[in-house]
């Protein structure tokens, strides 16, 4: 088991996890009720997909961040 | 041998400090409060006024001045001031629409749902364009 603390960006809100090995980003948010949100290590880490397992991926303790999706750009325009 | 008593004097302030931390053990842990303050407040944006927020997007490349504003629909607009040639050659370039000065906006295909989600978006861009 690991202990993390998921910080809500938009409030700063810290909300405080126990997670099991094979945990995944989206069982974290959903657990949470951030169905909206997307997981990361920080703002210059990129997103981690719902569907990945983040317990190797992050040690005990640690701080992890939930931020709204965005994009920048329109796919047939920009990108 | 012979041994000569000296007498006694009393024990330096750290050893009598160290001693009775030992004999008394440690003592309870103080809890720390930890700060809940928003991203972009953590991140040293200032509020002004109502609607609008001046700070930097901050990467391990560089801070980059910004200005958002919230028009009355709520609708958040990002804007970054003199954007630099590694964010210029980025494939996102054309999301970047000139307004005054060397102020541009920042075009967002997915609006985020809060000014801190914006930041670290843009932050994420601009760090992307120096890894390039």
């Amino acid at each position: 088991m690991k202990k993390l603390s998921v910080v809500v960006a938009g409030t700063g809100q810290i909300r405080d996890v126990e997670i099991q090995p094979g945990t995944t980003a989206g069982d974290i948010l959903a657990q949470l009720s951030l169905p909206d949100y997307l997981l990361s290590k920080g703002p210059n880490e990129p997103f981690f997909a719902n569907a990945e397992s983040v317990y190797d991926k992050v040690k005990d303790g640690e701080k992890i961040f939930a931020s709204t999706k965005a994009e920048v750009g329109e796919t047939a325009l920009c990108a | 041998m012979r041994v000569k008593d000296l007498g006694s004097r009393s024990a330096s302030a750290s050893v009598r400090g160290l001693i009775s931390r030992w004999v008394r053990g440690r003592g309870p842990a103080v809890p720390v409060d930890r700060r809940e303050i928003p991203y972009w407040q953590e991140r040293g944006w200032r509020r002004e006024g109502s609607n609008a927020y001046t700070g930097s997007y901050q990467t391990p490349y560089g801070a980059f001045q910004g200005w958002i504003e919230q028009d009355g629909s709520g609708h958040l607009n990002f804007f970054l001031y003199s954007p630099s040639n590694e964010i210029r050659r980025h494939s996102h370039w054309t999301c970047f629409q000139h307004r005054s000065s060397e102020w541009y906006l920042v075009h967002m295909g997915r609006q985020p749902k809060d000014v801190s989600s914006g930041i670290i978006t843009i932050e994420r861009l601009i760090t992307e364009a120096y890894q390039q």
